[in-house]
């Protein structure tokens, strides 16, 4: 156990080299004439005949590949992530700026997802075949293949351009406003939160009101995925000797389930849901693009649609970053959690 | 041999009687028909076919006439780019899964041939390129190669062929543990043709499910990064090119929802039919399942 | 004996209905089990041994079906009881052990929240007492530190041990009958007999009627005073264990007692069934056992034989009960030539 975490903690710096090369190598790809364009503010910049190569050689944009490289890794070691364009900040103090509202969205979408999912796959593992199960696996496929986006375009038609109902953005203007105003103390960047901390239930509910299509868009997309797998997983407990066994000694069948079965059917679950949480941080580019969220998702595609490459580099540093050191939690605490595991 | 052939009866007989998998079959048959007979239905545009026709200069969208019957968005005909669009969309999602499965198996087996640090360096490169978000990865590749829907083809090869090459690997180091292959050993048969021979038959059929399933994943990638705009040039005849004009009517989508729901449709389905067919050989073919 | 069984089977049949078609896994089945007795229900694997136990309990997955016949415990008709009163009785009159003591202990609880979520269900006493009649129970079955163990996880115990625990949870609420499926194949010989003796010593403390299910007619012989033969989800022979050693009757059961090597016998060639278990889908006409049989003429392909009381006590399904003793003869012969 201990020296898996140790294998587990040694590979960290391997993957993370790896991860960076395949990044800057994209970038390096583009060439120095490209690259340059990043580097400059302006088209006056470029005037004189000479200046063009004079640039490139004072970024340093013809030296030899690694040199580059490190010295593009130690600047970003030191947390100079170059320019954004979309942010008009630096890369990195963009992306902390708006990384608070993903986790917000995250945080919201996964309660209604590990509960619905687990609740809908178990009914559906016990009711084997029956209506029940017919029609949450119904419902499990249509999600399955249902893309993000066109649900989320769905949604907006329905329940904004037609009823009203659910608007896009963050919050309502006249809040946006107070939000604004000095007497307003930003603590932890997340709107319902700050809202909470400022004692301003009225923003609290309209943030959550601007967050109920995200989420619904979200969560159906994870719940097809997770109750699927809470299916299958249960439905493989329940065929297990040992519940066989907690029958025979007359266990009412309500119980069987709820403890015997459940308790050994969440294992492979719970992995999945860790891996849900990566998946919500970092799968929001469409869903804030839809409904005008200036997360890091947002982020992303702005910067992709206007070419602004060292937005798309941090962009992608800071998804990989979350999802090698998410993956890392994951199998340390499953390690954790499982008895059998526990013990070798 | 006649034990495999009434086995593989026993298993297409098992595959008709699933409901789900007839679905998906007709799903996919509907389709493949719709992708032969585009011109027939849609017409062709003389220049180039996979350009939707421009039938109209002004940007705003025009609901559904029984001239267009899915209507016009950005002057473009819908119906045209939806079913032409499928043609597109079985070029994505077959030349991608191919693609990306025959360089998995590559990688995989000769990490299991070869074992050692062979092994250990392809599987870290494996664990790094895992370690990009899939999404993440093919906006920056797309954003860095330019538009187009080869470039957008390439990218999702690029970084799609790693589950494959951890599958093929772990199933040849599973296989070689079985008693037929052992018995090959023990006959002195070279470790090479026992793999070409009996290995490799032996663990194919996980991975032509898993590209059956990945389909669908792959060709929602793709109309997602032509959403973005960074997919397919503008006009394309692609389900997400369609879907990416909503973009400019974001908050007044009750005025072009025939831009979002059409193309939307044939995506659902076509994924949906996918996933069924996948979902159904996987049933069928998951030995833990069988009994 | 003319004791009133405590349980009575008569005529079960259990199907099950898979994909692939109708399996008649149990197809008549009729036998008695009396207070204090162990019956032992023998044969090979998928012969319907196993279900016949289940379909007892009422523990057949949703795929099986008890299609006719009846079950009468202590008096009253099982398939009759509302499926709340079947809770009260499972565990507490009628308990089960399986084969792989493994797989059929929870492993995501101590072997302690086992027995005493058992003990609780069956028993109004608190907690801490049945904590206390848990720990005592591991003990009674021959568990080392029970006070330890009682808080120990299944995967943390040895095979014979987790057997032990397996027996002591079953046991725990004094049932009337215990239903041991194959309790011994999964554990090593010596490890067996230790479990064998185990129960028997339980069964003359506690005095339960044990159904003893297996393949294996060593641990018929050493525990069993009633033997049923099953083959292909029917009863073959049932007669008391030493009749059925000294004198089989049916072929099968000759061939499964041949089959076994013996130390004092100075046979040196052991006898073996030919062929294999018929297909439960396609079960053949008549004798399910005429694919194997060497006596099998006429009848034995288009008539089912009936269970018949051969003498007294000794029930035999044969047409041709009167040719195996030559046939028993022929192959002596045909060995000493061999020799």
């Amino acid at each position: 156990m201990t020296a898996y975490i140790i294998r587990r903690l040694l590979l960290l710096p391997i993957i993370i080299i790896g991860v960076t090369l395949i990044i800057f190598s994209m970038v390096w790809s583009l060439g120095p004439d490209r690259l340059l364009a990043s580097y400059i503010k302006s088209p006056e910049a470029l005037k004189t005949p000479d200046a063009e190569e004079r640039l490139i050689r004072k970024y340093g944009l013809d030296d030899p590949m690694p040199v580059q490289y490190f010295k593009w890794l130690g600047n970003v070691v030191k947390g100079d992530w170059g320019y954004s364009m979309v942010g008009k900040d630096g890369v990195l103090q963009s992306i902390l700026q708006r990384f608070p509202y993903t986790l917000e969205l995250a945080i919201y979408a996964f309660i209604p997802i590990i509960i619905v999912a687990i609740w809908l796959g178990v009914i559906s593992a016990v009711k084997h075949n029956q209506f029940a199960d017919q029609f949450i696996r119904v419902f499990a496929l249509i999600g399955w293949s249902l893309p993000d986006f066109v649900f989320g375009l769905l949604l907006l038609w329905i329940f904004y351009s037609k009823l009203g109902w659910f608007p896009p953005g963050m919050v309502s203007t006249q809040f946006d406003l107070a939000m604004r105003e000095s007497s307003w103390h930003t603590v932890t960047h997340m709107i319902t939160f700050d809202a909470l901390i400022n004692g301003r239930l009225d923003i609290f509910v309209d943030a959550l009101r601007h967050m109920a299509l995200p989420i619904l868009t979200l969560a159906y997309l994870w719940w097809a995925y997770l109750l699927r797998i809470t299916r299958s997983s249960m439905l493989e407990v329940l065929r297990k000797d040992y519940i066989r066994t907690a029958r025979a000694k007359g266990v009412p069948e309500r119980i069987v389930i709820k403890k015997h079965a459940k308790k050994n059917a969440m294992i492979p679950v719970l992995t999945v849901a860790g891996a849900s949480v990566i998946g919500l941080l970092g799968g929001t580019v469409f869903v804030e693009t839809i409904f005008s969220r200036t997360g890091m998702g947002r982020f992303l595609a702005d910067a992709a649609s206007l070419l602004d490459y060292w937005s798309i580099i941090g962009g992608a540093l800071f998804y990989s970053f979350i999802l090698i050191i998410g993956n890392l939690i994951i199998d340390v605490s499953y390690a954790l959690v499982d008895p059998r595991i526990r013990l070798n | 041999m006649a034990q495999k052939i009434s086995d593989f009866r026993k298993l297409s007989k098992k595959f008709l009687r699933n409901g789900t998998a007839i679905l998906g079959i007709a799903l996919l048959s509907f389709f493949i028909v719709i992708a032969i007979f585009a011109p027939f239905i849609a017409g062709e545009n003389g220049d180039n076919p996979y350009q939707i026709p421009r039938v109209s200069w002004s940007s705003k969208p025009i609901a559904p006439t029984a001239e267009h019957p899915f209507g016009v968005i950005g002057g473009r005909d819908i119906f045209y780019g939806v079913i032409w669009g499928t043609r597109t969309a079985f070029q994505l999602g077959l030349i991608i899964a191919s693609c990306a499965a025959v360089i998995g198996i590559l990688i995989g087996s000769v990490s299991a041939y070869f074992g050692g640090w062979v092994d250990e360096v392809l599987m870290r490169i494996v664990d790094i390129f895992m370690s990009i978000p899939f999404l993440v990865a093919a906006i920056i590749l797309t954003t860095i190669l330019g538009k187009g829907l080869d470039k957008v083809m390439m990218a999702l090869i690029v970084f799609g062929w790693m589950s494959t090459a951890r599958l093929i690997r772990g199933n040849i180091l599973q296989a070689r543990e079985e008693q037929y292959v052992l018995a090959a050993k023990a006959l002195g048969q070279k470790n090479f043709i026992i793999i070409v021979k009996h290995i490799i038959p032996n663990t194919i059929f996980p991975v032509v499910v898993q590209m059956s399933m990945r389909i669908g994943s792959y060709v929602i990638t793709a109309a997602g990064l032509s959403f973005l705009g960074i997919g397919a040039e503008p006009g394309y005849a692609d389900w997400g090119t369609i879907l990416s004009y909503s973009r400019n009517w974001m908050t007044m989508l009750d005025q072009s929802w025939f831009a979002i729901v059409f193309p939307g449709t044939a995506m659902v389905l076509f994924v949906l039919a996918w996933n069924l067919v996948g979902d159904a050989l996987r049933d069928i073919f998951d030995p833990r399942l069988r009994n | 004996m003319d004791k009133k069984p405590l349980l009575k089977v008569q005529d079960l049949k259990t199907y099950f209905h898979t994909d692939d078609g109708l399996v008649k896994a149990v197809d008549g089945v009729s036998f008695e089990v009396y207070p204090g007795e162990t019956l032992g229900i023998v044969g090979e694997s998928g012969c319907g041994k196993s279900v016949t136990s289940l379909s007892v309990m009422r523990l057949l997955d949703e795929k099986g079906e008890i299609a006719g016949g009846s079950i009468t415990f202590n008096g009253e008709d099982v398939l009759a009881i509302p499926e709340e009163k079947m809770m009260k009785i499972r565990g507490n009159d009628m308990a089960m052990i399986f084969q792989e003591p493994m797989t059929a202990l929870n492993p995501v609880f101590t072997i302690g929240y086992q027995i005493i979520e058992a003990i609780l269900l069956h028993q109004k006493v608190s907690s801490e007492e049945a904590r206390a009649m848990a720990i005592d129970m591991l003990r009674k079955v021959g568990i080392p530190e029970p006070e330890k163990r009682v808080d120990e996880y299944p995967h943390e115990l040895s095979g014979g041990m987790r057997q032990r625990a397996m027996i002591a949870m079953s046991l725990s609420c004094n049932p009337k009958i215990l239903f041991a499926d194959e309790p011994t194949t999964a554990l090593d010989v010596t490890i067996q007999a230790q479990i064998l003796e185990l129960m028997l010593s339980l069964q003359k403390e506690y005095g339960m009627s044990i159904v003893m299910i297996t393949h294996d007619l060593g641990v018929i012989a050493e525990l069993a005073e009633r033997v049923a033969v099953m083959y292909a989800g029917r009863i073959v022979e049932y007669a008391d264990v030493v009749t059925l050693f000294k004198k089989p009757k049916h072929p099968y059961t000759w061939g499964l007692m041949n089959a076994i090597p013996k130390i004092d016998d100075e046979k040196e060639i052991l006898y073996n069934i030919k062929g294999v278990v018929p297909d439960p889908l396609s079960f053949p006409e008549g004798c399910r056992f005429n694919t194997r049989c060497p006596l099998a003429k006429d009848k034995c392909f288009t008539d089912v034989p009936p269970l018949e009381e051969f003498e007294k006590d000794h029930f035999v399904a044969c047409f041709r009960i009167n040719e195996l003793e030559e046939m028993i003869k022929s192959e002596r012969e045909g060995e000493l030539s061999a020799k």
